[in-house]
């Protein structure tokens, strides 16, 4: 029942986040210098055009009434129409959304199933012999090198790469999921790759410093003194303990990955949300641009009050606490 | 007091070494990054040490050019960072309550968005251009390290140091300035490397997309889109750039890292 409360509090409290972030896009668009109008219409309309373009996105109500109409819209899934293409933006960001799931959804598999034995392993070896010698040092650069590696450069080099030597696999020729799996992998495992290599490092990172503090446990002495096997002790005693605060960053590093993803579609020409927003900013597409933006948002904090309730699930003693945890 | 160790020192000198290969730059030491000498796309070789680009411009000094822009925009953005967050950190830290909630609640927004998806929107409000990376690093640094400044300030404001000011009479501008400030300098000085190097990132994503620093113009994501496009005839172009911003990137965070060690007691650090 605390853990309920507890949960609901965090749940009230990303929705009133949400809000904020919706106010905070909806200023940005209409505070443009210049002005709403002036920025789509350019200096020379005439009358006409103004009236309409008033008429069309309300711009004779009032700011507040603006607000309301277009947030209980963006709500429902009503994005507006783009101001180039004149089609639904909602149409067409549901329609290239499973390309950008795709890709972080297999980077966060990766950073799961790849960083967290990584991290165990770096803090069980960093326990034994040969601590802090050279093999930290190269753990260390490597996990550095990790996370200092931008998409850009890694996935500038991969196309390189793959497009000069024969080596398997091909850049581009995206195919959707639904209609060619086979393809669809080979097309995504690249760009997914280049993507997780930094989701792949900071978890392990993570992981190797939060199993580490759990290392120094009574408890997990007393595991080791009754017996219990290796495996049996790093599954019940330390995974279990070191959970929290590898969950919590694996929503930090998916908001990383939601823009990370961004990159990697510009980059390899996947037909992803990032890409449209993107190419939406260099035509002045507001209607684009604020929708997904507030996607991006909108996602990550639905994926934090998750996380939070899955934290919560595995630590009740955070329903105890109380709030704080993330200040 | 601890000396950094030596991998904190390695990427000290290497960051000072990138920071005079800029000066250098700058005074024109290695040639003018807008002469054009004839070939395009000239391998390195003697005549030009990184080759030539597209146009037939010497990479070198425009490398230069771009460390320079990019160590720039990105210092000066984490400046303005640095005083803004720990102006809101060390009031709502100190002082709580209402303040403390109302900072919180506009970083938590802020926090929101995904660091590239926050600088897009700032790209798309204010224009592509050198305005608009500077902004957007602005606004993607100051939510961490508010709230650790903050964390910071909180912790503070329990001590007894603090209680025995207040009941000297000492007065709130004074105590922030004198007694919360130096005590948090640790946490500023650690989160102000760390955001230099977020700056670096953030300005490279955002000029790779081409709403960042516009080319004429140089900047080390500028030389790595542009270079992008030539990619396969001339590797060069992306490999300089790229080796130099992973090299600028991973000495920032490695100096962090030795700061932090050295300035931060162990307990004050948080898992972000």
């Amino acid at each position: 029942m605390r853990l309920f409360t507890w949960w609901l509090r965090r749940a009230l409290s990303g929705a009133g986040t949400l809000v904020g972030v919706s106010i905070l896009i909806f200023i940005a668009v209409r505070a443009m210098p210049g002005g709403f109008a002036e920025t789509i219409l350019g200096p020379f309309a005439t009358e006409e055009q103004r009236a309409e373009l008033a008429e069309r996105y309300g711009l004779d109500q009032s700011v507040l009434v603006q607000y309301w109409n277009w947030f209980t819209a963006a709500l429902s899934g009503d994005f507006g129409t783009s101001m180039v293409s004149q089609q639904p933006v909602g149409a067409e960001l549901a329609s290239r959304f499973p390309v950008t799931a795709q890709l972080t959804v297999m980077a966060i598999l990766a950073a799961a199933f790849i960083g967290v034995p990584l991290g165990v392993l770096a803090a069980v070896r960093a326990g034994g012999p040969g601590a802090g010698g050279r093999g930290a040092v190269v753990g260390r650069l490597a996990g550095g090198l990790g996370v200092s590696l931008p998409e850009f450069v890694l996935g500038s080099i991969v196309v390189y790469l793959f497009s000069r030597y024969a080596l398997g696999l091909s850049v581009g020729g995206y195919v959707p999921l639904g209609d060619d799996p086979v393809g669809n992998l080979r097309a995504m495992l690249l760009p997914a790759a280049v993507l997780s290599v930094f989701a792949i490092s900071a978890t392990a990172r993570t992981t190797r410093d939060a199993v580490l503090n759990v290392l120094v446990e009574p408890y997990v002495t007393a595991a080791v003194a009754r017996g219990e096997t290796p495996w049996a002790v790093i599954r019940q005693h330390i995974l279990r303990n070191a959970a929290p605060p590898v969950l919590v960053l694996l929503t930090t590093v998916s908001a990383y990955l939601l823009g990370g993803a961004i990159i990697v579609e510009y980059l390899f020409n996947l037909p992803g949300v990032g890409s449209y927003v993107v190419h939406a900013v260099g035509r002045r597409d507001y209607a684009v641009v604020q929708a997904g933006v507030l996607l991006a948002a909108a996602l990550f904090i639905v994926l934090n009050v998750v996380v939070d309730l899955v934290v919560g699930l595995i630590d009740p003693r955070l329903g105890v606490t109380t709030a704080g945890r993330r200040t | 007091m601890k000396r950094l160790d030596w991998l904190s020192r390695c990427g000290l000198i290497c960051l000072m070494v990138l920071v005079a290969a800029a000066v250098a730059g700058w005074f024109g030491l290695a040639g003018d990054p807008a002469a054009i000498d004839g070939d395009r796309l000239r391998p390195p070789g003697a005549a030009a040490w990184l080759g030539t680009d597209d146009l037939g411009r010497s990479l070198l000094p425009r490398l230069l050019e771009g460390i320079g822009a990019t160590l720039l925009l990105s210092s000066l953005a984490v400046l303005v960072t640095a005083v803004v967050s720990t102006a809101l950190g060390i009031v709502a830290g100190y002082v709580g309550g209402a303040v403390n909630e109302a900072v919180l609640r506009l970083v938590e927004v802020l926090y929101a968005f995904p660091s590239i998806v926050l600088a897009i929107l700032v790209a798309a409000v204010v224009g592509p251009g050198r305005p608009a990376a500077m902004a957007a690093i602005v606004l993607v640094t100051i939510p961490l390290m508010t709230r650790l400044v903050r964390a910071a300030a909180a912790t503070v404001a329990s001590r007894d140091y603090i209680t025995s000011a207040v009941v000297s009479g000492v007065g709130m501008p004074t105590m922030l300035v004198r007694h919360v400030l130096p005590n948090v300098g640790g946490t500023i000085a650690v989160q102000g490397t760390y955001a230099l190097s977020i700056g670096i990132l953030v300005e490279g994503g955002l000029s790779f997309l081409g709403l960042g620093v516009q080319p004429p113009q140089a900047s080390l994501g500028v030389l790595i889109a542009q270079g992008g496009i030539y990619m396969v005839a001339a590797p060069w172009l992306v490999i300089a750039p790229g080796v130099v911003l992973v090299l600028a990137i991973l000495s920032i965070n490695v100096l962090g890292d030795g700061l932090r060690d050295r300035l931060e007691p162990r307990e004050a650090r948080s898992l972000t």
